[in-house]
């Protein structure tokens, strides 16, 4: 406010968000050649026919095929899947992080991060030798007797969700666990000198607290997982098809461009959707916590 | 004089500096133990014959990297490895340069292999191949068999791909051999091939995508029979798996040397395809890995040992009862056959 008033001060900052403007600008030409660009070739291509004509037949033919639905069906499965989980044992799992010593919660993080670090195909093959069927798990259950036959776990869709849950769950910790070590101790000392018991710290203390590291948990974790192939190649045992790989079946089987092309732009109109619903779910919930602070 | 000798040794200096250029050319494989092999066998020989520096580069699937490069209009690679129904495709598509007839052979290959595009010089056998651990002495001996889930219980694994289950099918159904593509051809024919897949998908562990993964599958126990290729199955019996499989009613495919459209360097690349497929060269690939050789020269006069016969799909005594894949009727078919596949699998 004081700004505006002073036009010295207003130019002052005028030209210095030119200035960063313009220290971003080469990263802005970096996302318009590999991000922008592309995306508007694969835009063109949807368009045109395999002999390079116009025309809207390959938007025709994807959206009126029942595979197209059911890839959209499991993609949208998967993500939920894999977003439900990651916050049943990423949002405990931060708290206790968050409320451990410093160098204790170093330590533990350093546990979850080295997966982060380790190559995807190789975890996922991973599960492969724990999960299958004389895997180690089922070793261990049908060596001790505790189920007859060896258990599906793996070439169907528990094995994927296992899979993109253990891949996804260090990327949602990591916003959840930062908004809860931001979160002031006092307040939570305040709460529970006041009586609350321990559930309702949680409940009305720290979990609206850090509803903005879960959001962003949420959103990382759902759009990632929107676009996920290796795993459910790997894990999926052909039974698992979401849109990447309904793409990838229309591309090496069919050298269908055309219509891979409007596979990945439903893909990303997905993903356009559900981050815009993420951003407007934060904004409500970013006014209901000012509102009831105000009240 | 002094200025003659000057210009004389520089003329020696010029010509001996020539050779040192040497003619180069790209082939893309679809690497691991096959690439290897191709290379040990086939090409490294003829370049070395040839005089030819190869540069070599991998791509597990080949035809959308051929059709990336054509349209691309930045073709690198002069000769591509593709399965001969990908050959006929990318042939249909026109990415590939007509073969110079003029220096391969054309009568290497027997006249039901023929390709004017891709040059097929080696097959293998979609098998059935069977856990001996599950099966002992007693495995199920035709496809009508694999299909009885009620006399041979156990977990079956196929591809995920209508190639050659179709074909597959209708055999299981008492199609005879040669009947099967005439009977494909019509739509009745085609849905009861699919009807067939269908009857067996709930005793479907596992529909593999790659051929490693079926080979995984095999050595691991995963499942107790498993549709595969001859050469995955001989590798995991060779390396002491409990597994066998057999060529009868296998369906027959063979793998093919194409040029790409606009190739940097189309004349070597012919002559290179024709030298690395020699018939003692391709005949020489089946010690690395069982890919029989199309050129029925290949043999003869004792190039391939006795008992490694009956691990090729093209030996003469395994012929017999198969189905020989017939690549013109998967490119006008294959994409409806593909997608009843697909949809038979969302079901």
């Amino acid at each position: 406010m004081t700004i505006a008033a002073d036009p010295a001060l207003a130019a002052g900052a005028r030209s210095e968000r030119r200035f960063f403007l313009a220290l971003s600008l080469p990263a802005l030409v970096i996302v318009g050649l590999a991000a922008i660009l592309p995306i508007l070739w694969i835009i063109r291509q949807s368009f045109l026919t395999t002999g390079g004509e116009y025309t809207v037949g390959n938007y025709e033919k994807v959206l009126s095929s029942g595979l197209t639905w059911s890839a959209l069906i499991t993609t949208v499965e998967l993500s939920l899947g894999t977003l439900a989980f990651c916050i049943l044992l990423g949002t405990p799992l931060a708290l206790a992080l968050a409320s451990v010593r410093p160098r204790v919660a170093n330590l533990l993080m350093a546990f979850v991060m080295l997966p982060l670090w380790t190559s995807i195909l190789v975890r996922t093959y991973g599960w492969l030798v724990l999960l299958r069927r004389d895997g180690l798990i089922n070793a261990a259950l049908t060596g001790s007797g505790l189920t007859a036959e060896p258990l599906p776990l793996v070439y169907n869709f528990t094995g994927t969700l296992i899979g993109m849950v253990h891949y996804m769950l260090p990327l949602f910790l990591l916003p959840v666990y930062a908004a809860m070590r931001d979160i002031d101790a006092n307040l939570v000392r305040a709460s529970a000198s006041m009586g609350a018991t321990l559930g309702q710290v949680i409940r009305t203390v720290i979990l609206p607290l850090s509803a903005g590291g879960i959001f962003s948990g949420s959103m990382i974790v759902f759009i990632y997982t929107i676009g996920f192939f290796i795993t459910p190649a790997v894990l999926g045992g052909g039974k698992v098809n979401p849109l990447s790989i309904r793409i990838e079946r229309t591309l090496s089987t069919f050298q269908d461009w055309g219509s891979a092309s409007v596979l990945g732009i439903l893909l990303l109109v997905l993903m356009a959707l559900v981050g815009a619903m993420f951003l407007v779910a934060r904004r409500l919930v970013a006014r209901n916590k000012v509102g009831a602070a105000h009240a | 004089m002094s200025r003659l000798l000057r210009i004389s040794l520089a003329a020696i200096a010029v010509s001996a500096a020539v050779p040192v250029y040497a003619q180069s050319v790209t082939i893309t494989t679809a690497g691991g133990d096959y690439g290897n092999a191709m290379k040990e066998a086939m090409w490294a020989p003829a370049a070395k014959e040839l005089g030819y520096d190869v540069r070599e580069e991998t791509q597990s699937d080949g035809l959308a990297a051929l059709k990336m490069q054509v349209t691309a209009g930045a073709v690198t690679t002069d000769i591509i490895h593709l399965g001969s129904p990908e050959g006929a495709q990318a042939a249909a598509q026109s990415l590939l340069e007509p073969l110079d007839y003029k220096i391969i052979d054309p009568n290497s290959v027997p006249a039901g292999a023929k390709s004017d595009y891709c040059y097929p010089f080696d097959s293998y056998g979609t098998v059935m191949s069977w856990s001996t651990k599950t099966y002992g002495e007693n495995p199920p001996k035709t496809w009508a068999e694999f299909w009885d889930v009620a006399k041979f219980p156990g977990r079956r694994a196929l591809r995920a791909n209508a190639q050659d289950l179709i074909e597959i099918a209708l055999l299981s159904d008492g199609v005879a051999p040669a009947d099967v593509y005439p009977t494909l051809s019509t739509p009745e024919g085609l849905a009861r091939a699919i009807k067939r897949l269908e009857a067996i998908k709930p005793n479907v562990s596992v529909w593999w995508t790659s051929g490693a993964q079926s080979a995984q599958l095999l050595k691991d126990g995963e499942a107790d029979l498993v549709v595969t290729w001859n050469g995955r199955a001989q590798t995991v019996k060779a390396d002491g798996g409990s597994v066998d499989y057999t060529f009868k009613g296998s369906v027959i495919g063979t793998d093919c040397l194409g040029v790409p459209k606009g190739a940097p360097n189309k004349e070597a690349a012919m002559k290179l395809i024709a030298a690395m497929t020699q018939p003692a060269r391709v005949a020489k690939l089946t010690d690395f890995i069982a890919y029989g050789p199309v050129n029925p020269a290949g043999y003869e006069g004792g190039l391939i040992p006795q008992d490694r016969l009956k691990t090729l799909a093209t030996a003469p005594e395994n012929v017999g009862t198969s189905v020989f894949s017939n690549a013109d009727w998967w490119v006008k078919n294959g994409e409806a056959a593909q997608k009843a596949f697909d949809e038979m699998m969302g079901r």
